[in-house]
């Protein structure tokens, strides 16, 4: 595991982190909240869909630009429970970069303390099991700056929708499906691709699609989808 | 709640609707508060949306990828003409949730759906922020009121083509087996044997089978009870002797009218070897609605007798009731009630004509009020009149002694036959209602010469008078002279234009409704006086401005307003106003009659459901638009 290895490597290289009582206060208590039952319904479920924005694709060499969010409650997408932040850059990420999410270098010199930003995040989303699309690079991103910033472990479990789908729909299996490839099959537009927000909408509209094929299918709560995945990803290393 | 991601996704949504109607055209803060209301819900292909067993809808939805269908309930999906389709940017079901009550259409995805879903509760928030969307519903209610109006209608044409279907044989109207016995019975076993199978009618045959008698509920309190009669006696003792009996081949009409003609209530259907097949009632006839206003007609027609023609004027209110639960509009039941009086008060005339005697006078019998303007609902009492020549040889006292005499018979057959006596005393019988033409001519110039409040009130009575019997032409005769009368006399038109303004529509600053007009009757409005009487008074000003000689308000409308450069668009606003607050009247007194009641006319607004307060409302508001006419046209 790279990652793995990745995160301890950068453990040693990390900076010391100062927080604040109540900083540390507010970790502690995420840390103390009931974990989500991943068995009960997707009805009974707030999912958290998050797209994030970075300087770049590299995992190892780029930072967290945006974070944006949305839940998915009773299987309904409220607005008013949506969620976005911009991470206050030190270093302006590059002008390619730039125009590929959209946000401008006074934007991110501008955004929001990230040890706050990234609390806030914690606080919005609580113990909601997570949903993205190709979450091992959202994972990865949220994972180091937790790390960086707020010296946490942040250890969730992510549900990817690019491994759930391919088990409810029989649709171009084998080769790298993107995101918009399953939002052009179901008629979902995005507003405002590489915004955080509207990529997380798009997806989150995809997740209620999802839902509805997978109650159909007798799977029915969180905790199945995550068997599907893992089935999923069993079936791919035999290949 | 973070506020930019939320706003990012409003302005997103609000994107979306402002390219539809009428979103395009709503104020930017409704819209604003629409976007951050809603919440976005998915339904796959084939999935069910909203159904009549679905309950009432809490949800508004509006469509923003994908197509629902809707159907009819009850109607098979192949039934495809009735069935719609919405696409992105429509909304649905306005009316079940503007109304509370659930849907009568099946909504279903037909293809993979995502809609914005608003609550209830929301959604008439958003009726109070938005006027754009408040009359997007109102239109589009009226227009689904007009529509379900259509659609009843047609369903009662088809009743009516059952109806024609009087000539169906007795055989297929009895259902039952009679109950017979032989005529030695006791009373006794057979007033039992009536309570136990629950029979209004005992048939008493011969060893042949042969009827020989009828013994019905009635006979039980008259011929057995009062008189004391012992239980034990044979039952032939006390029944009717040869029951009025038609062969079985006979149709219902046949029957109907027989008990019409002998004033009974019960036929009995023979074979050819006449024995007893079985009992038709009136009852049967009735609830089967097989009698409609052609046989009412013809039952009335060949009523001999008061005591026949109460039991046709029985028939006339349930008859319209029945049309009133079947959606018929008010209009038409009004019409149609007039219609029927009408007969029925010509019948009672006929029958005292009979033991009076007019000959020599021409004389015409006049009706006022709702009665003159085909308006009657169905608690009516009289306001009827007489006008008659009175040449020179004639002596004016006799002639109008002879009228009188006439006048109050007729005057109490109508009460008996449910026409209650007026407690103004507007009867013909009133000696200053029976009057020559040249002294209503007077009266009349009176009352627009010198139009204070009471000539005003006169006015609004006796100037909607119609022609019920006898010489048309002398009533023609006192129309001429009234329009000529007041064609002159524009200050008189404004006076009772004036007093048409004197009631304004009860339509509040701050609530809908102004319900507290009435100290002892909170909560209400009476209708009549603030309601119908708004239209009415007005009508009655356009069209004698204008040279209309008809009574009727949606007559005196329709033919003022090319007269008075009113669309035909909004002449017929008015009138649909004005029938639909009739429609609430006639609903409002059915409701109170079968409870018993004597039925008013005050309804109270909160018992109606949101739709109707919605209509009454836009009522009021074209009765408004008819007053600031009135006031415009004669700078009151």
């Amino acid at each position: 595991m790279a990652w793995f290895s990745r995160l301890f490597a950068k453990n040693k290289a990390r900076q010391e982190v100062v927080l604040s009582s109540e900083q540390r206060q507010l970790i502690k208590a995420w840390h103390d909240l009931p974990a989500a039952d991943l068995d009960c319904s997707h009805r009974r479920t707030r999912y958290v869909v998050v797209d994030i924005e970075a300087s770049g694709l590299d995992t190892n060499k780029d930072h967290l630009i945006s974070i944006g969010a949305l839940a998915l409650v009773d299987g309904m997408i409220d607005f008013k429970d949506a969620f976005q932040v911009v991470l206050r850059q030190d270093q302006v990420s590059s002008n390619e970069n730039i125009l590929i999410h959209g946000i401008g270098g006074l934007t991110q010199s501008a955004g929001m303390d990230p040890v706050e930003a990234l609390l806030a995040f914690l606080r919005y989303i609580g113990k909601s099991p997570l949903v993205a699309y190709h979450a091992f690079f959202d994972q990865s991103m949220i994972e180091q700056a937790m790390g960086d910033y707020l010296g946490m472990e942040f250890g969730r479990t992510w549900i990817d929708l690019a491994w759930v789908l391919p088990g409810l729909f029989d649709f171009q299996t084998g080769a790298r499906v993107e995101l918009d490839d399953w939002l052009e099959l179901f008629g979902i537009d995005n507003f405002l691709r590489h915004n955080a927000v509207s990529d997380a909408y798009a997806t989150a509209r995809l997740l209620q699609v999802v839902i509805a094929a997978a109650i159909h299918q007798g799977a029915d709560s969180p905790g199945s989808f995550l068997k599907m995945e893992k089935a999923r990803r069993r079936l791919y290393d035999s290949l | 709640m973070n506020n930019s991601a939320t706003e990012l996704l409003v302005s997103a949504t609000i994107e979306f609707l402002q390219s539809y109607p009428p979103f395009d055209r709503m104020e930017p803060d409704a819209l604003q508060f629409l976007g951050e209301n809603v919440r976005l819900a998915y339904y796959p292909q084939g999935a069910l949306i909203v159904s009549p067993e679905t309950g009432v809808v809490r949800i508004f939805r509006i469509l923003q990828r994908g197509k629902v269908l809707v159907r009819r309930a009850g109607e098979g999906s192949g039934n495809e003409q009735s069935a719609l389709t919405l696409g992105p940017g429509e909304g649905f079901s306005i009316g079940s949730v503007a109304a509370q009550r659930s849907s009568t259409s099946i909504y279903t995805a037909l293809e993979d759906v995502f809609c914005y879903e608003l609550t209830a509760e929301t959604f008439f928030l958003l009726m109070h922020k938005s006027s754009v969307l408040n009359l997007f519903c109102t239109q589009y209610l009226a227009s689904l009121l007009s529509q379900s109006r259509q659609q009843l209608q047609q369903q009662f044409s088809q009743h009516v083509a059952e109806q024609q279907t009087m000539n169906s044989p007795l055989s297929s109207i009895i259902h039952k087996d009679p109950v017979s016995v032989s005529p030695d019975t006791p009373i006794k076993v057979a007033i039992e044997l009536m309570a136990n199978r629950n029979i209004g009618s005992m048939i008493i045959v011969d060893a042949e089978q042969q009827p020989v008698g009828i013994f019905t509920h009635s006979d039980v309190l008259k011929r057995v009870v009062l008189p004391g009669i012992p239980l034990d006696n044979p039952i032939q003792s006390v029944m009717t002797h040869y029951p009025r009996s038609l062969p079985f081949a006979a149709n219902a009409y046949d029957a109907a009218l027989a008990m019409a003609k002998h004033g009974v209530r019960h036929v009995l259907a023979v074979d050819e070897g006449g024995c007893l097949k079985g009992v038709v009632s009136e009852r049967d006839l009735f609830t089967l609605q097989r009698v409609g206003l052609r046989q009412i007609r013809q039952t009335i027609d060949s009523a001999t007798s008061i005591e026949m023609l109460l039991l046709a004027s029985k028939d006339v209110r349930q008859l319209s009731l029945n049309m009133l639960a079947q959606g018929v509009g008010a209009e038409q039941i009004t019409q149609f009630i007039s219609a029927l009086n009408d007969t029925l008060t010509r019948r009672i005339i006929e029958i005292n004509l009979d033991k009076h005697d007019l000959y020599g006078i021409e004389w015409t019998w006049l009706s006022f009020g709702s009665e003159g303007r085909d308006e009657q609902t169905f608690s009516t009492d009289q306001d009827n009149g007489i006008v008659y020549i009175c040449t020179d040889i004639m002596d004016r006292e006799q002639t109008q002694l002879r009228l009188l005499e006439f006048a109050r018979d007729v005057n109490a057959d109508l009460d008996q036959c449910g026409f209650p006596s007026c407690t103004g005393n507007i009867m013909a019988s009133n000696p200053n209602l029976c009057l020559t033409l040249e002294e209503w001519d007077e009266k009349f110039a009176q009352w627009v010469s010198a139009p204070e409040p009471q000539a005003l009130l006169n006015s609004t009575i006796f100037f909607d008078f119609r022609p019920l019997y006898g010489k048309f032409n002398l009533a023609s005769r006192m129309r001429l002279s009234l329009l000529r009368l007041t064609r002159n006399n524009p200050l008189f038109l404004r006076m009772l234009a004036g007093n048409a303004l004197c009631v304004l529509p009860p339509l509040g600053m701050i609530r809908d409704f102004v319900t507290d007009a009435d100290p002892e009757h909170p909560g209400t409005i009476d209708l009549k006086k603030y309601g119908a009487r708004l239209f009415i008074d007005a009508a009655r000003v356009f069209a004698m401005g204008y040279d209309v000689s008809a009574t009727n308000t949606v007559q005196r409308i329709k033919q003022s307003a090319p007269l008075m450069n009113i669309s035909p668009d909004e002449a017929a606003a008015v009138v649909d106003a004005f029938n639909f607050v009739q429609l609430l009247r006639l609903r409002h007194q059915h409701a109170e009659q079968t409870q018993g009641r004597s039925g008013d006319n005050l309804v109270r607004p909160d018992d109606l459901n949101e739709v109707d307060r919605r209509i009454l409302k836009e009522a009021f508001r074209q009765a408004r638009k008819l007053q600031q006419r009135l006031k415009l046209d004669y700078k009151l």
